[in-house]
């Protein structure tokens, strides 16, 4: 029996959420409903083991630069969660900690992944000294362009919802 | 020389420009006095050539022009087929509205001048139940049939089961977006304890009947009448009465009983096959 679990991605404006997702699940269907309603769903079914498989609904929120004014509507029966930052943008990371703190409040114990996306824009020495300064600690640095970590993350995150 | 002559021959030899030039304007006057004159003359010969002309140019427009014409409305069309569509809607969408209503009252009055038994049972029904006759034969002649059928954990939006007579986009995908459409509608209007029951989608109806931890959505084509509605909601009822009510332990399970066996999709499925694949409405 398939198993279906509700993943939330979440981050501010522009930090490459839906391009995460789009290179994750490889095809989708129009996403311009997510400017009516604020959500855009996918679905991929990914193989956690040999013949085990696990199906990711993913919901792809708005970006906000607040994320108490996200829809507690669409955060109900959340399994995990994917908070994605902008390594080129320190706007999207500097309040990390406190932006954690709030999705934590909002959906407390569940597994979460912080995740750096477009590392592929920085030289990676530069970006552990930038991230070691804000004292942010991330579990991926990925690259929708790319395709860097990117299954790798969604593959890591279904195993800790199994 | 009399005073006079003196100061008019000063006249002439202090003015001869003055005058040279008052002459040439009352010279180029009688000119225009005459063109205007000849113009009317002019007009009235030339004024039914024109008129003519532009009669012809009028029957040409079409071989002429026409084609250019079309052209660029076919290109503007092209170009900005929201915008145009955004306009005509509402003219058609009142053409349509009107003749619809003609339709309705044609068929109504049909419906009216049919004389049968079955007539005196609906003039019964119609005064018991206080429905209007019209109605009532409507609604049992209703299109309306069940095309899918989703079994919806509340919140998450995770599908549990579904039945579906045709093939349609990714189930799990639909189950998602139409839990995020009802949470958006139900969290704009902020009411506790409301909950969104219908969408409309032009040919088809989508019921929602919300449960505590499941809602059913179900698909509908054709005419959504009060009857059929009536209909849809014992179905959801009687599926969720006699279903999922007697599995409510295999339902839910606690966190401490994560080892304890779940209804299974494939059960789910059936049953809703079984409830609603043969069901009329």
């Amino acid at each position: 029996m398939q198993v279906s679990k509700k993943i939330v991605v979440l981050g501010h404006f522009g930090v490459g959420k839906t391009s995460l997702i789009r290179r994750f699940v490889e095809d989708s269907f129009s996403d311009n409903y997510k400017v009516s309603i604020g959500v855009h769903i996918t679905k991929k079914v990914v193989e956690i083991s040999v013949g085990h498989e696990i199906s990711l609904i993913l919901w792809d929120l708005e970006g906000t630069d607040d994320l108490k004014t996200i829809r507690d509507a669409y955060l109900l029966g959340t399994h995990g969660v994917v908070f994605v930052f902008d390594v080129t943008r320190p706007s999207t990371f500097q309040g990390l900690n406190t932006d954690l703190e709030i999705v934590k409040s909002k959906m407390p114990s569940l597994p979460l992944l912080v995740v750096g996306n477009k590392a592929d824009l920085v030289v990676k020495k530069d970006l552990e000294e930038v991230l070691s300064k804000n004292a942010i600690e991330t579990d991926f640095l990925t690259s929708a362009k790319t395709g860097d970590a990117v299954n790798d993350m969604f593959l890591k995150l279904a195993k800790l919802l199994d | 020389m009399v005073e006079r002559d003196k100061i008019e021959l000063l006249k002439d030899i202090l003015f001869t420009d003055d005058r040279e030039f008052a002459e040439k304007i009352a010279r180029r006057i009688e000119t225009i006095e005459h063109t205007v004159n000849e113009q009317e003359k002019l007009s009235e010969k030339v004024k039914p050539i024109i008129l003519k002309q532009l009669d012809e140019f009028v029957t040409e427009i079409p071989t002429t022009l026409g084609p250019t014409i079309t052209a660029t409305l076919k290109e503007e069309i092209q170009k900005n087929r929201d915008g145009i569509v955004d306009a005509l809607y509402p003219i058609l969408g009142k053409m349509i509205k009107k003749y619809i209503s003609q339709e309705i009252k044609l068929l109504s009055e049909k419906i009216n001048k049919q004389l049968s038994a079955k007539r005196w049972t609906t003039k019964f029904k119609s005064w018991f139940t206080g429905v209007k006759e019209e109605d009532i034969i409507l609604s049992e002649t209703s299109s309306a049939s069940i095309e899918q059928v989703l079994l919806i954990e509340r919140g998450s939006g995770i599908l549990a089961a579904s039945y579906s007579k045709t093939e349609t986009i990714d189930k799990d995908m639909i189950s998602g977006m139409l839990t995020a459409i009802k949470g958006f509608v139900e969290d704009a209007f902020g009411q506790k304890n409301q909950n969104l029951e219908l969408i409309e989608y032009e040919l088809y109806n989508i019921h929602l009947q919300s449960f505590v931890s499941y809602y059913v959505a179900v698909v509908i084509s054709g005419d959504y009448n009060t009857k059929a509605k009536d209909k849809v909601q014992d179905l959801i009822f009687d599926f969720y009465d006699d279903f999922m009510g007697k599995n409510l332990d295999k339902i839910f399970k606690s966190s401490d009983e994560k080892s304890k066996k779940m209804i299974d999709r494939e059960s789910l499925e059936k049953e809703l096959v079984l409830k609603f694949s043969n069901a009329s409405i």
